[in-house]
């Protein structure tokens, strides 16, 4: 192939082509270059290519070009992990706005007397972008899908996700985790006396509170199911657990919601099922459901508007009394 | 089988320390955090047994950067990583706050990449030391699971120079191998030039 030809063919390639000799110095740079760099070859013919770009000293790609020349040794620089390591226009108009090319640029060292390193750069630029915006939009529906639509907490999936992150966790490091299950108290009353639209309001009132009550600890409530919510807690214990569920439980009395067909007292209220486990064998995050949905019931057994942990003696006698009538059972018994 | 004595086995780990060394250098400077390789364990296996050994850790998906190197003794090296771990590295080069989930497109290249430096640092450092030229062609990178591990199509006359290294990055410790493929010839030629070296640093 003759020379000319050879510099045809590059100068139609849809690529970034530099030449190097052994020195590091440019042999050949095709008309890719001379579009993106704004650089033409009498510019840069047998100047070294970090002379040409001062930035790219103490980078990776003169890494790279000293280990194809020293070391004949070919790289590739990925742009995720070089990001616009030369100043390469993507569109014109691009140096104005202090933007530049995202590359993906190939190093590799040739058999020839004169030409000993070759550099290939290929511009990603939009793809990047694509991955970006791809990525944000994947981000956004993620989160959708696992917000639960009405009262914005956690849904189920959410839940299962949490539950079995955390559960696995615990199994590994043999440490406790605790679930709380927390259930509004005559909540079908409610809705039966004022309707869905305040029934919705409800809830939505109810799960922010408990979602900003627990805003500290970063921890995550889901909305089970209907006035159902439930609360994973990784690295608890049941004493931690119960003392988390009966500051929520004030918290969502103290909100002052009037509820008039209560059988519990004039306001909104919920009861909380809590249990705790340091996993063993094959018990599974179904179980530790199980047990804080029995822990549940017997609260509503007990009377409502109390936490009761799993295996608590039943119609055990209550250490401090309640202002509002019925009274907070186990988590208070320690 | 062809084996490497004590004094080998000192010599190439001894080598290859200064590879992983270069390339935790040249990571660290990437992502402007510290990373650490841990000394390399080195042992000598047939390529079948290279599936029994990964088999017996916690690897079953696998990511894999393969470059081959030409000069006295010709060599494919492998770097190998566990995929989950792979995207570990990954995300926490790209962006600690990207899940390993919506890594795609980028991880191939960044992999590439990773792999390409580190086996790049491991070959310049034996060709310093050996004092001789090796050719390298481009990283290319792979999925693959521990069944179906390219390396077990090849015939017996290959044997593998597996080191395993720790990677160390943010608190996370990732294990992985490094997988030289030689011929048996190729081995002879290596171990001359361990003993060239031995000889030249005066320990034989």
């Amino acid at each position: 192939m003759d020379r000319e030809f050879g510099q045809q063919l590059i100068d139609h390639l849809q690529a970034g082509i530099i030449l190097l000799d052994q020195e590091g110095r440019v042999l050949a740079w095709n008309a890719w270059m001379v579009r993106h760099s704004r650089l033409t070859f009498s510019e840069v013919v047998t100047r070294r290519l970090d002379e040409v770009f001062p930035e790219m000293q103490h980078t990776r790609l003169q890494d790279a070009i000293e280990q194809a020349l020293r070391f004949r040794l070919s790289s590739m620089l990925a742009p995720g992990l070089n990001a616009a390591v030369l100043p390469l226009d993507h569109q014109p108009g691009d140096r104005r706005l202090a933007r530049r090319m995202q590359p993906l640029i190939y190093v590799t060292p040739m058999r020839h007397a004169q030409y000993t390193c070759l550099i290939q750069i290929q511009d990603m630029t939009a793809m990047v972008r694509r991955e970006r915006r791809l990525r944000a939009q994947s981000t956004q529906l993620i989160a959708t899908t696992y917000r639960d639509a009405l009262t914005g907490v956690g849904n189920r999936r959410r839940l299962d996700h949490d539950l079995a992150a955390i559960f696995g966790d615990a199994q590994n490091k043999q440490h406790s985790l605790a679930l709380l299950m927390i259930d509004i108290d005559d909540f079908k009353a409610y809705n039966d006396c004022l309707g869905h639209p305040k029934g919705d309001e409800c809830l939505i009132l109810v799960a922010t509170a408990l979602q900003e009550g627990l805003r500290q600890r970063g921890d995550c409530v889901s909305r089970y199911g209907g006035e159902e919510f439930a609360l994973p807690l990784p690295e608890t214990d049941r004493d931690l657990a119960c003392s988390i569920a009966e500051r929520l439980r004030l918290l969502v009395e103290g909100l002052g919601l009037p509820h008039p067909a209560s059988r519990v007292g004039q306001l909104i209220t919920v009861s909380i099922g809590v249990s705790a486990m340091v996993p063993v064998g094959e018990q599974s995050p179904s179980d530790l459901i199980g047990q804080a949905d029995q822990a549940l019931y017997q609260a509503k057994d007990e009377g409502r508007n109390r936490c009761v942990y799993f295996g608590a003696d039943p119609h055990a006698v209550p250490l401090c009394p309640h202002p509002l009538g019925p009274i907070a059972v186990s988590s208070s018994r320690r | 089988m062809f084996q490497l004595n004590e004094l080998q086995y000192d010599a190439l780990r001894e080598l290859f320390n200064l590879g992983v060394g270069r390339a935790a250098r040249s990571l660290s400077l990437m992502v402007q955090d510290a990373v650490e390789l841990s000394t390399p364990v080195v042992t000598l296996v047939k390529p079948a047994d290279v599936a029994t050994t990964l088999l017996g850790s916690e690897f079953r998906q696998l990511s894999l950067v393969m470059i081959d190197f030409t000069g006295p003794f010709d060599a494919q090296a492998i770097l190998l990583f566990p995929e989950r771990n792979a995207l570990a590295i990954i995300s926490h080069m790209l962006d600690p706050d990207m899940s390993p989930e919506e890594l795609s497109e980028f991880e191939q290249e960044a992999m590439c990449e990773i792999g390409n430096i580190i086996l790049n640092a491991c070959i310049s450092a034996l060709a310093d030391e050996f004092a001789v030229e090796f050719q390298g062609g481009l990283p290319m990178h792979y999925f693959s699971d521990t069944d179906s591990l390219p390396l077990l199509d090849l015939g017996g006359d290959r044997i593998v120079l597996l080191l395993q290294i720790h990677l160390t990055m943010r608190q996370e410790r990732i294990q992985g191998h490094l997988i030289f493929l030689l011929s048996v010839s190729s081995l002879a030629i290596l171990r001359e030039c361990v003993d060239a070296y031995l000889t030249r640093v005066g320990v034989i």
